[in-house]
């Protein structure tokens, strides 16, 4: 089975992120980019259908500003991923918007040999979680996401899976091809290998042009801003609950003016 | 000219590394520590991923990696586990006899297939009757035809219980001094060979540590490392390699004392204020962070002069030095900083003062590590 997974570079858990001079971007100096936690879910789940699929082949793709896209492609491959295409998007100022990636995905699929297509239900960074259900419209195929634990039905020919839906898990067969948008933190993504991170490093990444047409992306932040600094916290001291009730309600009155 | 700017590959493995000490290893140190537990499992995964033969070239299963790179690890392993640390980079330190003396025949025979597998190795040097003595060695290599035959016991061996392969040094002849010794790959297997019982440490809790006994143990002339006599010298220049990585293990311990005290003294509230707003603290902090940066740049200062391809006797024995007196006074403070808290053990920071003890001491004590530094710095004034 040809397996690909899309993965985007996002900033690092603890990062402290800044707004940029334009105020519609973050300042990406000094961030260190890695894989979302959805898109580590995507490539494990790509890895154990190769394990469990003779002759699979995982190729990844990463759609966004070189190099901070080669950085998650070559952690993949360390991973275990066989084949790493960057889509370089540096020069269109659509790397910000779902869209605009599915697009420069789509487009990178139409010579890619593709049975399956994994991804993150949603980035780690924007969570607008629109790349996967974008992608299976543009390619035609049918996309389902939420899902954990996929797995191939070879004497059907029928992915088997389950979702986490609002009213409970359900589970689902569909055919290939299909996109696929996994859930985070269900597989215990494994630890790439000291000598497969070295390798990965030496591992050679294609390149495919950003798709021709329109550049202007279908949609823009209007502008980015720090959440507020928190004001501490107010703890209420008191022996009986009545007292902390009566107090509560004396400050929400008097002086958060709730109440009249 | 040195440049310390980590490539991305360095920070991959650093990373790597980090990952590991922070969810497999510092889960379960204060466990370990407690009870004394040797934990396998921790050891299996850490050679699963690549983290256990660090110097033995990918030909031979290791990895291969630069001194410097090595470093990067332990510094980050330790931070997790210094206990721990130490039993997982043990193999670095019996391994190097067979990597700087061994024959290529010996190094296919013995290290390919040791490495191909989850294995432990012993470094079996010090004695009873002396450590830093090197020279004075009583265990004795007796020629017997195309044997030796080895009778003697060694102490302090790093987890001689759980090993398969011993690298020993025995002498000849013990009036030679350090002229009549040599170097031997032995295995678990040998007849004679008996590992005493775990010592009961102060710090390093998670790893083990026990006397070997040799009773006669017949050993190949195939499996003596370099010439007959060669031994001492093997022995010194295994370990102008391998005291470097015990200035990153010293500087993992001491950054995470100061990650303690000072997250510590963020939250720690007195007079009025966070203690971290009181100058007494303040000053503590900056003091150890002097420590801990210092610790660090001396460490990877001696491993780029060794990966430069100099024998940086001087620079390894100032950054072991350095790094391990940095340690137990960062964990020192950390405690301090902590207050009676930081004395009881439900807090992590007295079991760092405990491991960072160590540091002094193995690998060569830092008294010996002085008389070295001295030995070189004065052959430039003479």
């Amino acid at each position: 089975m040809e397996i690909v997974v899309c993965v985007k570079p996002i900033p690092e858990a603890e990062t402290r992120l800044r707004v940029g001079a334009d105020g519609t971007t973050f300042d990406a100096e000094g961030v260190k980019f890695v894989l979302a936690g959805y898109d580590e879910s995507a490539v494990e789940q790509a890895l154990l259908l190769k394990e469990a699929i003779p002759g699979s082949r995982v190729h990844v793709i990463s759609a966004g500003p070189s190099p901070r896209t080669d950085e998650v492609l070559r952690a993949s491959v360390a991973l275990g991923c066989d084949l790493a295409t960057c889509v370089d998007l540096s020069s269109a100022n659509s790397a910000a918007d779902p869209i605009a990636i599915a697009r420069a995905l789509a487009s990178a699929l139409a010579t890619v040999p593709h049975d399956l297509v994994l991804c993150g239900k949603q980035a780690g960074d924007d969570e607008a979680g629109l790349v996967a259900p974008a992608l299976g419209e543009l390619l035609g195929v049918p996309d389902f996401g939420y899902v954990v634990d996929l797995r191939w039905d070879a004497a059907r020919k029928l992915l088997k899976f389950q979702r986490w839906g609002e009213s409970g898990l359900e589970l689902w067969e569909a055919p290939t091809p299909c996109v696929i948008g996994l859930q985070q933190a269900w597989n215990d993504p494994r630890t790439a290998k000291l000598p497969a991170i070295l390798k990965s490093r030496k591992a050679p990444i294609a390149r495919a042009a950003p798709p021709a047409g329109p550049t202007s992306p279908s949609s823009r932040p209007e502008r980015f801003e720090l959440p507020p600094p928190r004001l501490g916290a107010r703890l209420i001291e008191y022996k009986t609950p009545q007292e902390a009730a009566e107090k509560l309600v004396k400050l929400l009155r008097e002086e958060a003016k709730v109440f009249p | 000219m040195p440049d310390f700017a980590l490539t991305s590959e360095q920070e991959s493995l650093r990373d790597m590394a980090r990952k590991f000490a922070r969810t497999e290893m510092a889960p379960h140190a204060a466990e370990c520590d407690r009870a004394g537990r040797f934990p396998e499992e921790i050891y299996r995964k850490a050679y699963d991923l690549g983290l256990m033969n660090l110097n033995v070239p990918s030909d031979y299963g290791g990895s291969g990696l630069s001194l410097f790179d090595q470093c990067l690890i332990v510094e980050e392993l330790a931070y997790g586990c210094g206990g721990m640390t130490t039993s997982i980079i043990a193999n670095c330190l019996a391994l190097e006899p067979i990597l700087l003396a061994g024959t290529p025949e010996q190094r296919t025979r013995v290290l390919s297939p040791f490495c191909a597998s989850y294995q432990l190795a012993a470094f079996c040097l010090t004695e009873p009757s002396g450590g830093s003595d090197a020279g004075n060695l009583r265990t004795r290599a007796r020629r017997d035809g195309d044997h030796y035959v080895l009778t003697g016991e060694k102490c302090f061996i790093t987890n001689a219980p759980h090993a398969s392969l011993y690298t020993v040094f025995a002498t000849g002849d013990p009036n030679l001094r350090h002229k009549g010794i040599s170097a031997f790959m032995v295995p678990r297997s040998a007849e004679g060979l008996t590992p005493g019982k775990d010592e009961e440490k102060m710090g390093h809790r998670a790893s083990s540590t026990s006397t070997v006994r040799f009773d006669g143990v017949r050993v190949p002339a195939s499996d003596r490392l370099g010439a007959e006599g060669d031994g001492f010298s093997i022995a010194m220049r295994t370990l102008d390699q391998t005291r470097t990585p015990i200035g990153a293990l010293a500087t993992g311990i001491a950054q995470a004392a100061l990650d303690h005290a000072a997250r510590y003294s963020l939250k720690r509230e007195t007079f009025g204020k966070p203690i971290s707003e009181h100058q007494a603290i303040q000053i503590k902090l900056a003091n150890m962070a002097q420590s801990v940066r210092a610790a660090r740049l001396l460490t990877w200062f001696s491993a780029w002069t060794i990966d430069s391809g100099h024998k940086g006797t001087l620079e390894s024995s100032i950054a072991k030095c350095f790094a391990s007196d940095a340690a137990l006074h960062v964990a020192d403070e950390a405690i301090q900083t902590f207050g009676g808290y930081g004395y009881m053990k439900e807090y992590p920071v007295e079991k760092l003062l405990r491991d960072a003890k160590l540091t002094q001491i193995y690998e060569g004590a830092n008294e010996i590590q002085r008389t070295v530094i001295a030995r070189e710095l004065l052959r430039d004034y003479a």
